[in-house]
């Protein structure tokens, strides 16, 4: 099933390249067609997932390379944590290309290397085995290379480029940590290596730590590793934004949770009074830049590196609760920064423009786009009765007793985010109508309303039941916890 | 008890009524707005007979909680939360409150939003206002009072942005949330603080815990919900947001200002009241002055503002100040006692200043006057309501503000004195506020074109109905507003005189515990003296200048310096705030961070990219264009790395130099 899940989109991508180019404009349709179906099947495997036992479910192997005293395999299994991931991925695949409909440059390149893109990433969330999951992390570099640096707009190339280098620097060194890790414990497969992590290697384990983590923390992104993010976003297309702040920057939270902690317990320990620093030092810089910030996309790529400090803050306290707020903040990040590149995009679509200075009165032109742009706001200001909100609470309660100070200032990024959320709200929707925008049109297409309804839909069902998501994020950070609480 | 104990679904209704009306209007109701300001109506009424109900049940068991036990919502770990109802003589009080006042602004809202192109939209905001209010005042526990207090702050901010085409109204609305969101920094605090401590966020388990807590740990506890009511409550330093939410509607005013928004931090303080009460004295004291400068300093800006809203404003946060300072004092049933009065007479008041607005199209008072004989039912409810706040006997309000009075006078006596000159402030506002807009000559209110940025009854896009009948001469309100004028005004007159039988004090005091009880009805001459010579004096005052002109305002202001502008300029408070704080240090500091980023961060990495890129065309001595040269020179290095490890895990330098590696790393 979830080798299913990996290959559908790849199947999607075949045939959407193999379009005559007469008909080239039918390979949205295909996207929307692989995309819904691969959805469907992560809700499929999200409902069918017994909520009883701890583990992998859903395990598919084979080996792959037997070399002397190791082996490398296929094997692709979900846990309760990468299992709502799963979810999120299908779900903004599909919104991706809701909101691509409108491409018309290459379509079939197009939708092709976004198809490729879900499945390299679903690639990084399956894998259970280290070089596996190095190479889907390698392989999503290149779809998002070339859309971004093809359909992208104002410096492309450069970001394009300044993204691709950032995450090859930060992937050379994980890959540089995993062979240690697996030669020395003559292994690469996750779960053995959970089971028995590695004690002695030819590097002291704390360089092993930092180069893997150097990794994730650029791709989550913190402070100071977080530059490449507002360029990457500035430039992509609306839908890269998506999937860029949706599910990529998950993917750095991820392997903490997934590797980094239950591989190197101790060394987590050592270092955790490091990491909440700088996850509280990223929430507080990340919301009082984006306050500056003079361009919509700009700030919503601020906003994310002001949030997914919290995901860290959440996995420094190294203690249950503080790892489930990190799993959930994934996932409600993804959904509501999400939303809210779809909803600038929508603006920029009818208004070409995405300066501050120049928006106003929108909310009378587009209730629609206002409205949702302002529940995403407030989602994304942690608001209750959404998603965000029981994600933030659950990483304060988790972090205070540990890391008292990061967690302070976290919560002071609590505040912020209100007022460069509810600034721009003021900025850019209200005041009076304005001559300029009066021919510009709501969201009235069918793929405008889905891509925002299925994301409101799932931002506050999970605000108002988290126990769909709580229930199963715990199933996988059970086992984690006890890991990294065994050896404090 | 007259009717049978009340089950525990029907106080749910109490909250769903409003809930499903939100629900309704904006799934089907958003084309038909008459529809759906009755939908909100007959919802809300609903909660309030079901409030009445509550309210006898709890009367019945002397105000102690009736026991419900709490639902399951979520767990993570030791993460639990539960959500429940906590009905007990307080939050029964306060559910009827909050119906009774929601109901009768409903109801005025028919009449003065009648033609407003956003009515359903409105009506809509209101329902989810008043559900969030009183889901904020049944929750039993911490977490869940937290959720419907932040939601009560966004159905406030849609509300008081409700116009939201007037910068001003857009900004105000901005404003109020953020700076309460400033207190809520305090409070949310406070709610992790307590769980890391309890593992627990019932309300009543909490102020159970408080007393084998560390004393630290409930002051910092305590401080963090002052913090969290001082925002909501519009207590200095965070007052003022207040002021500037009278952009919003009228009725919104008039349900902010009385029952909601604002009475959610003090209700906050008192749901905690045995948590308050084992803090620190420190604590409580800090407590009670902040209260009592409150109510000083905001009066006094009540007594120069020309906006007849405005002066109900700063008299809202001065009688605030009031309730706040009474529960430093520990006088925990004084203070709800008057906010279940204010509640009545100051929801009354803005309404009376929304139907005055809408007959001479004007919030300035030094543009109305003489509108007692055109508006005479306006009038009388106006005087009504103004004597109530002022403390005269036997109106409602003297009632409440004795009991504050008399626990200020047992425990504290300088801010006895500082309450006692409140109430002399308090009545003079009043009273000019009245001279002003009721007495003398008609000053001909605003044009009806007017789109001034006082004037808000039609503003709104559509124009109301009432602009065509309504400005060839002053008129009274239709009945629609009038009605809830008068029904206002009678718990204005005699919703004090439960106090001597001490109903009220035994039902706010069943919700705690009976170590904390020891209300009992008192009168103390002193206190009585006072309050009424500050009362008639200030009312005394208020005829002398701004009725027989002896002296006249503009002789008293003359020889008074340029303290009446410090005032006028509200103490500069905004500026400091607006322009010192927010623009000067936060974005101060933001430009610093952006520049920073810009240019230290990102151009050290840019730097580094750079010099690798010429290291590469060095090496290379070929121009391939840089992705070419940056890739590939990556690759080499993580072959080289992979390649180095391989060898060292694969022996190879084992073989080749025996013990080696053991040596290089020990």
């Amino acid at each position: 099933m979830l080798t299913l899940f990996l290959l559908l989109p790849v199947a999607g991508a075949l045939i959407a390249i193999a379009l005559p180019a007469a008909r080239e404009g039918e390979a949205k349709v295909i996207a929307l067609a692989f995309t819904g179906l691969n959805f469907a099947l992560a809700v499929v495997m999200y409902v069918v997932f017994d909520r009883g036992v701890e583990g992998y479910q859903f395990v598919e192997r084979f080996e792959w390379i037997h070399g002397a005293g190791f082996t490398v395999q296929y094997v692709v299994g979900v846990d309760g944590l990468s299992a709502p991931l799963i979810v999120l991925l299908g779900l903004l695949s599909m919104v991706s290309v809701l909101v691509s409909w409108k491409i018309d440059v290459k379509p079939k390149h197009y939708f092709a290397w976004l198809l490729i893109l879900e499945s390299a990433v679903a690639g990084v969330f399956l894998s259970l085995d280290l070089i596996q999951f190095f190479l889907f992390w390698e392989l999503e570099l290149l779809p998002m290379f070339f859309l971004i640096s093809q359909w992208g707009s104002g410096r492309r190339v450069y970001s394009a480029m300044k993204f691709l280098i950032y995450t090859l620097a930060g992937s050379a060194l994980m890959l540089v940590g995993f062979l240690v890790i697996g030669f020395g414990a003559k292994t690469f497969d996750i779960e053995a290596l959970t089971k028995t992590p590695p004690q002695e290697t030819i590097v002291p384990l704390a360089i092993v730590f930092w180069a893997i983590m150097l990794a994730f923390l650029v791709k989550l992104p913190v402070f100071p590793l977080h530059t490449w993010l507002p360029d990457a976003h500035t430039d992509a297309p609306t839908a890269v934004s998506v999937m860029l702040a949706g599910v990529l920057l998950k993917m750095g939270g991820y392997g903490i949770l997934r590797i980094v902690l239950p591989l190197m317990p101790n060394e987590a320990h050592d270092f955790s009074k490091v990491l909440a620093t700088i996850a509280g030092f990223s929430v507080v810089w990340g919301a009082v830049i984006t306050l500056r910030q003079t361009d919509l996309k700009r700030l919503v790529a601020y906003s994310s590196v002001s949030h997914m400090g919290y995901v860290l803050l959440g996995v420094s306290a190294l203690g249950p609760v503080g790892l489930s707020g990190a799993a959930l903040q994934m996932f409600t990040h993804g959904c509501i920064t999400g939303l809210l590149f779809v909803m600038v995009g929508m603006i920029y679509d009818r208004t070409h423009t995405r300066e501050i200075a120049k928006l106003r009165g929108l909310m009378h032109h587009m209730p629609l786009i206002g409205t949702v742009f302002i529940v995403a706001g407030l989602a994304s200001l942690g608001l209750p009765a959404m998603s965000g909100f029981v994600a933030e609470l659950t990483v304060f309660l988790g972090s205070i007793e540990a890391h008292p100070a990061a967690t302070m200032a976290a919560v002071f990024g609590v505040v912020l985010s209100a007022g460069y959320i509810l600034w721009t709200v003021e900025r850019i929707l209200h005041g009076p109508k304005t001559h300029d925008f009066h021919d510009l049109t709501d969201a009235k297409q069918w793929w405008e309303i889905t891509a925002m309804a299925v994301l409101v839909v799932a931002i506050i069902g999970t605000g108002i039941w988290p126990a769909v998501l709580t229930d199963t994020v715990r199933l996988g950070i059970e086992p984690i916890a006890k890991i990294v609480e065994a050896a404090s | 008890m007259l009717f049978p104990e009340i089950p525990e679904a029907a106080v749910w209704a109490i909250y769903f009524a409003p809930v499903a009306s939100f629900v309704t209007i904006v799934a089907f109701l958003r084309t038909r707005p008459l529809l759906a300001g009755r939908v909100t109506i007959a919802a809300v009424f609903v909660a309030w007979l079901l409030a009445l109900w509550a309210l006898d049940t709890v009367s019945g068991h002397d105000g102690e909680a009736v026991g419900f036990a709490p639902h399951h919502w979520f767990t993570l770990f030791e993460f639990e939360v539960d959500l429940g109802i906590r009905l007990d003589g307080l939050s029964a009080m306060m559910l009827f409150v909050v119906t009774s006042i929601s109901l009768l602004v409903q109801i005025y809202s028919t009449g003065y939003m009648a033609g407003d192109g956003g009515y359903a939209r409105f009506f809509a905001f209101m329902s989810l206002f008043t559900a969030a209010m009183l889901g904020l005042v049944m929750s039993s526990s911490l977490l869940q009072l937290f959720v419907h207090w932040e939601l009560v702050g966004l159905t406030s901010y849609l509300l008081i942005g409700f116009w939201f085409h007037k910068p001003s109204a857009a900004a105000a609305a901005k404003k109020a949330f953020i700076v309460t969101r400033f207190g809520d920094f305090g409070f949310m605090l406070a709610v992790v603080l307590i769980w890391s401590k309890t593992q627990t966020f019932d309300i009543f388990e909490i102020n159970e815990a408080v007393h084998a807590l560390p004393r630290a740990v409930v002051a910092g506890f305590v401080l963090g919900l002052l913090s969290g009511a001082a925002g909501k409550s519009a207590q200095f330093p965070l007052h003022f947001w207040l002021p500037d939410a009278m952009e919003g509607p009228t009725p919104v005013s008039s349900i902010v200002h009385s029952a909601t928004m604002v009475a959610a931090g003090v209700y906050l303080l008192a749901r905690f009241f045995p948590a308050v009460d084992a803090a620190p004295g420190g604590i409580q004291m800090l407590i009670a002055y902040t209260g009592g400068f409150t109510a000083i300093f905001a009066a006094s800006m009540g007594i120069v503002a020309t906006d007849i809203k405005r002066v109900l404003a700063y008299s809202t946060i001065s009688q605030l100040g009031y309730m706040v300072m009474a529960l430093g004092l520990g006088g925990y049933p004084a203070a709800m006692f008057h906010l279940f009065t204010h509640a009545f007479f100051k929801s009354l008041l803005f309404q009376g200043a929304g139907s005055v607005s809408h007959a001479t199209n004007t919030f300035e008072m030094p543009l109305m006057g003489g509108l007692r004989k055109h508006m005479p039912i306006t009038f009388a409810t106006f005087v009504i309501g103004a004597l109530s706040l002022s403390g005269v006997f036997p109106l409602a309000g003297f009632w409440s503000k004795d009991e504050i009075l008399l626990d200020a006078w047992k425990h504290d006596k300088f801010l006895f004195a500082v309450a006692t000159v409140v109430a002399f402030m308090t009545a003079l506002y009043m009273f000019r506020a009245i001279f002003m807009t009721f007495f003398g000559e008609y000053r001909g209110g605003a044009p009806a074109e007017d789109h001034g940025p006082t004037h808000d009854a039609h503003a709104a896009p559509a124009s109301s109905p009432h602009d065509t009948d309504g400005h060839g001469g002053l008129h009274e309100s239709p009945r629609s507003m009038t009605f809830p004028l008068m029904m206002l005004s009678i718990p204005a007159v005699l919703f004090g005189l439960i106090a001597p039988t001490g109903f009220f004090g035994r039902l706010m005091e069943g919700a705690i515990d009976p170590s904390l009880r020891h209300f009992e009805f008192q009168i103390e001459p002193v206190v009585l003296v006072a309050s009424t010579v500050a009362a008639l004096g200030g009312i005394a005052v208020a005829a002398a200048i701004y009725y027989a002109r002896m002296p006249a305002s503009s002789a008293i202001r003359s020889r008074l310096g340029p303290l009446p502008m410090v005032v006028e300029r509200l103490y500069f408070v905004n500026e400091f705030a607006e322009t010192g704080m927010v623009r000067g240090v936060l974005h101060g500091f933001g430009r610093g961070a952006a520049l920073v980023d810009k240019y230290l961060v990102d151009g050290a990495v840019n730097g580094a990219a750079y010099a690798t890129r010429i290291a590469g065309d060095i090496l290379r001595r070929a121009q391939t264009g840089q992705v070419q040269a940056n890739t590939s020179l990556m690759m080499v290095g993580v072959v080289a790395a992979a390649g180095t490890l391989l060898a060292l895990s694969g022996g190879l330098i084992d073989r080749v130099s025996p013990g080696l590696v053991e040596r290089l790393m020990p």
